[in-house]
Formats: C-alpha cells, structure tokens, sequence
C-alpha cells in the first residue's frame, strides 16, 4: 500500500530584499495510511508552508510531493482529503447547516440529510439554524471539521485543530480525532499542543527551520526519562550556570525547577544549588515527554534556545515590576 | 457549473450584507430621492437636468460599488483563509475566479436594479414620464451601465489576482477614467499625424487595450428627446459582444496569473 503522504527532498524557497530564504529545505516526510501523524515544530518552523504545498495552493520550489500516492494538487485527490486550517473563517451570514450545504455543493453532494447529520455528529445539532457569528470559537471549529468529513475523506489535515478552545472543546476535538483514525482515516495534524500530539499521534515529525530534526514512532521516540529537581530559595544566577543544551531551567521567586536528561547525575547539581543556599524540595525521575523530545530536537536552535530564555527573563521581569 | 454557482451564491449573499456597499448604496438612493427638488435650479430645462443628474448619481454610485466590490474579493478570502478550504475541495482556481465574479456582477446588478425601480418610482410619483415607451427610454440607460460596470468589475477583477485592494482601487478607477472621459482624447492623439510616432504608438495602445467604457454612455435619448439611436437592437447586441469580449480576455487573463499565483 502507498503512503498516504511522502515528501522528498522537497524545498521551498522565497526571495526577500537580503537574499533568497529556504522555508522548507530537504523536507522528507513518510504518513502510513490510517494513522494519526503530529506535525510539529516551533513558529516560522514551515509547518504550514508544507500543508499548502500538500494541498496544491502553492508550489515547490524543487523536491517531490505526494498525497494518497498522486502528485501534490492533483484536483483528483481533493475529493479524497480534507483540510480545516488554523483559526477558520466562514461567511458569518450563513448558518451551520449553509456552511455545510455550501462545502457539500463543492463536491457536488446535495444531501441535506448528510449535513445534518454531521453537525449532529459534532454536538451542533441544536444550533445548525444559527448564523456562524454566533457560535463560539469552539462550535467554528466543530463545523470546520464537520465539513471536513464532508466527502468521507481518506486523508484530514488539520492545522491547530484545538487551538484557543477550552478544555471541554479540547477533549471533544481530541475524541472525534480519535474516532477518525477507527474509521481507517489518516490524520496529519500540526499542532503546538504537544500534549494532545502525545496522547492521540501515532507518529510524529518534528521540523525546525524547515527540516525535519525527528521523526518516528512516539514510542521509539521517546525512549529515555528525565529527572526534575525542584529547590527553593536559588538566586537568579544560579540558573544561568546550570542551563545548556540539555537542562532546561526556569526559576520564579527562588523557586527553580531543573529538568535534566537521567543520564545526568543529579547529585551534581543538588550540591551546586546547596551550594548557592538553595533547599532542595524534590528530586523526581519522571518518563520523557514529548515536550522534552520537542525541546531536545528545536534546542540547538538558537532562536528557540532565546525564546524560551526570553519567555523565563520577562516572566520575572513582570513580577520584580 | 454546481462549483460555480455555489461559489457565486454565497459572494453575491456576502456582498449584499458588506456594510461599506450598503452605505454607498444608500448614499445614491438618497440622492436619488431627493434630485426632484433639485429642478428649482433650472426651471427653463428641469426635466433634462432631473434626467441627467439621476442617471449621472446611478452611474456614479454604480461604479464606486463596482471597484468597493470587487477590489477585495480575491485577498478578503486569502486574507480570511477561506480560500484555502475551499480549493483544497475539488474546485479548480478558475472556477473561483469565475464565481467569485458573478457573485459581484449578481450584486451588483441587484443594487443597480434597486437604484433603477426607486428612480423610475420617483419619476412617476413627481410625473416627470409618461407612458411605458418613455419608461423603457430611461430603464435602457441603468441597463447599458450594468453591461458597463460588469466591464469595470472584470477590469477589478484582473487587477485583484496580483494587487493590493488600495492599488487595485487606483488601477481599476484610473481605467475607467481613461475609458470613459479621455477614451476619444487618446483616440484623437493616435489618429493625428503630426505627433511624435512614439507617442502616437502610445496613445494607439492605450487606445486600443484600454476598454472603451464612453461607448456605454447611451443617456443622451433619454435626455433630450431629439435624439436617437440608430437600429437601436444592433447598437445594443454590439455593446453586449463588445463587453462581453473585453470581460472574457480580462477573466481569461486572471486565470491566468491567477493559477499560477501563490495563495
């Protein structure tokens, strides 16, 4: 059986006033049919640059792509797939039930009892005769994959399907993915919710800088466990020593939490925070998490190592305010 | 043609609700409706100024709601990410670029026709025609400026497969000036033979690619009652063929950069 997806050296490159910018470089991908593929990576990453490539909206610069074993824009496969981009919009004069007739009549399909149906499908049963202005941004995305399913598609591509959604909406999305794949459905999911890429994918990729850095079976992936040193009373420049590649350190108010590869000797660093006058609360071996994979992959990056120290250095620049 | 149709239904049902159309719509019915009391300016030729000053505001507001219209259609939906799921459907990029125009001509016929009925009610209500034949005299003119303004829309259209709304307004707005007001001035500079060949050449080519928008100014009858137009059912099928070649090459030519445009 063909892949449902395969990506081969593929490249895209745009040019700009300082000179042409790769957004996807050598991008091999591989989806199995009827899995549930994570698609992740950090903002600016070329996640959605590769889906539009997917879908046919905008080409490749060289490389090769194909969807359900066709040339990617095939119009033959659009009847096959689906796609609910990141924060949908839809016409907001139309009710639920026209957005769905309209998305129906695209391929052709003039069945009221089917939309209906759909709707039902996703809990909106009850609110398909009211104009999508209405709805919360939970029930937008609701009809969003309500009309994905449209043509039964063999292939879903979801862009941030649970993004912004409270949690209730969060876990009903997440369930109706899952009922998909029971279905025989592939799924390609981009996500920032690494905790629901963990729960729900199969595989993942994750890209940076418009390469993949990992990708595999979450399992053989995730292999390896990480240990979590929680300690009081550290001063702020205690963290700065202990952060590299692979320990990761945030501290707020004194209280700072070392999370490291179990490969490293927390012995180590408890003398070093014993050391500065620091207490240690805890020392906790957990499993190895996604989000760790995914740090451990962007990390090398120096963009992303920045982030996340920005994000640490204002955190406690707002409370010193 | 289902893809098309759809595709038209929902444009035409957006843009009958886009609050900017409607204001600039009910800006010209206003106008409209209040041009009667206009006459006591000229009392000596009022009918003739009433006529010319309501088809003047149709054709006006017509033609602001034609370039409002269509200048956003092609980026609101890449800017709002509808495009993207719906030619991820089986839906090829012409088909939306041709639905997505009719759409607006639907419109825009709409808002035309409800300039025309409240026009034509004022005029009988003040009793300013009599009899259906001056009746159909009048509603002929709104009729030639809908072919017109379906011309304009395509011009927009064009210009929106690769322009920014604000540059495509300006682009659009400037083609309609040229075809309308100085259309017989460039004419005139490519037939004279005294002129530099370059500029001759350049007014020729403006001339010639620049549609010809004057030609659908057929308000002078329904003006002044001397005049006429000549095999009258000729003169209006050529005005039909005309627009509608110029609208086929201009669609044509979107698709073209259209199809290969990144989204």
């Amino acid at each position: 059986m063909s892949l449902a997806i395969e990506t081969r050296d593929l490249v895209k490159t745009y040019k700009s006033r300082s000179g042409p910018i790769n957004v996807v470089s050598n991008l091999n991908l591989q989806v199995e049919p009827g899995e549930i593929f994570g698609f992740l990576g950090p903002n600016g990453a070329g996640k959605t640059t590769t889906i539009k490539i997917l879908l046919g909206v905008i080409y490749q610069t060289t490389g090769d792509a194909y969807v359900l074993g066709k040339e990617a824009g095939d119009i033959a496969i659009h009847k096959q797939i689906s796609y609910l981009p990141e924060k949908p919009y839809y016409y907001e004069h139309m009710t639920g039930l026209e957005i769905m007739q309209f998305y129906a009549s695209l391929f052709g399909i003039h069945d009221l009892k089917k939309c209906k149906d759909l709707l039902e499908r996703v809990n909106l049963g009850n609110d398909m005769n009211r104009p999508i202005s209405q709805y919360s941004k939970g029930m937008q995305q609701r009809v969003g994959l309500a009309q994905s399913l449209l043509n039964d598609p063999k292939l879903l591509f979801l862009d941030e399907p649970t993004g912004g959604l409270d949690p209730i909406a969060h876990i009903e999305i997440r369930d109706l993915i899952l009922q998909f794949r029971d279905e025989g459905k592939t799924v390609f999911i981009s996500s920032h919710e690494l905790s629901d890429v963990e729960r729900i994918c199969d595989r993942v990729a994750i890209i940076n800088k418009g390469e993949v850095v990992a990708q595999g079976r979450l399992e053989e992936l995730l292999i390896g466990g990480r240990i979590e040193l929680t300690a009081n009373g550290c001063p702020d420049d205690l963290a700065t020593r202990l952060r590299d590649e692979d320990t990761l350190v945030s501290i707020n108010h004194g209280r700072m939490i070392v999370d490291v590869p179990d490969t490293h000797n927390p012995d180590q660093i408890a003398k070093m925070v014993q050391a500065a006058g620091g207490e240690i609360v805890s020392i906790i071996p957990r499993r190895k998490r996604l989000e760790d994979l995914f740090l451990e992959a962007v990390t090398g990056d120096n963009i992303a190592k920045g982030r996340r120290l920005d994000r640490i250095v204002e955190k406690q620049g707002e409370e010193k305010n | 043609m289902g893809v098309i149709l759809a595709i038209a239904k929902t444009t035409l049902g957006e843009a009958v609700r886009r609050r900017v159309l409607l204001v600039i719509l009910l800006v010209g019915v206003l106008f409209l409706a209040i041009a009667p009391a206009l006459e006591a300016l000229s009392p000596r030729q009022e009918l003739t100024v009433l006529r010319a000053l309501t088809l003047g505001i149709i054709q006006l507001t017509s033609a602001v709601i034609a370039v409002v219209l269509t200048v956003y259609l092609i980026p609101n939906e890449i800017e709002r990410r509808t495009i993207y799921t719906i030619l991820s459907k089986p839906v090829r990029r012409w088909q939306f670029l041709i639905g997505k125009y009719l759409g607006a001509v639907g419109a825009l016929g709409l808002m035309m026709l409800l300039m025309t009925t409240i026009m034509l009610l004022v005029f009988l209500i003040m009793r300013k025609v009599e009899g259906t034949a001056e009746i159909a005299s009048l509603a002929k003119v709104p009729f030639a400026f809908f072919i017109q303004m379906s011309l304009l829309a395509a011009v927009s259209v064009f210009f929106s497969t690769f322009a920014s709304p604000i540059v495509n307004f300006f682009l659009s707005g400037g083609v309609y000036l040229v075809g309308t007001v100085f259309d017989s001035f460039f004419d005139v500079l490519s037939k004279n033979s005294q002129l530099n060949p370059a500029v001759k050449g350049m007014a020729s080519i403006v001339h010639v690619i620049v549609p010809n928008f004057q030609s659908f100014n057929v308000q002078n009858p329904a003006i002044n009652q001397l005049q006429f137009i000549q095999s009258e059912g000729m003169f209006y099928l050529g005005l039909g063929v005309y627009a509608f070649t110029y609208i086929s090459i201009l669609l044509i030519a979107g698709i073209v950069v259209f199809e290969y445009r990144e989204v």
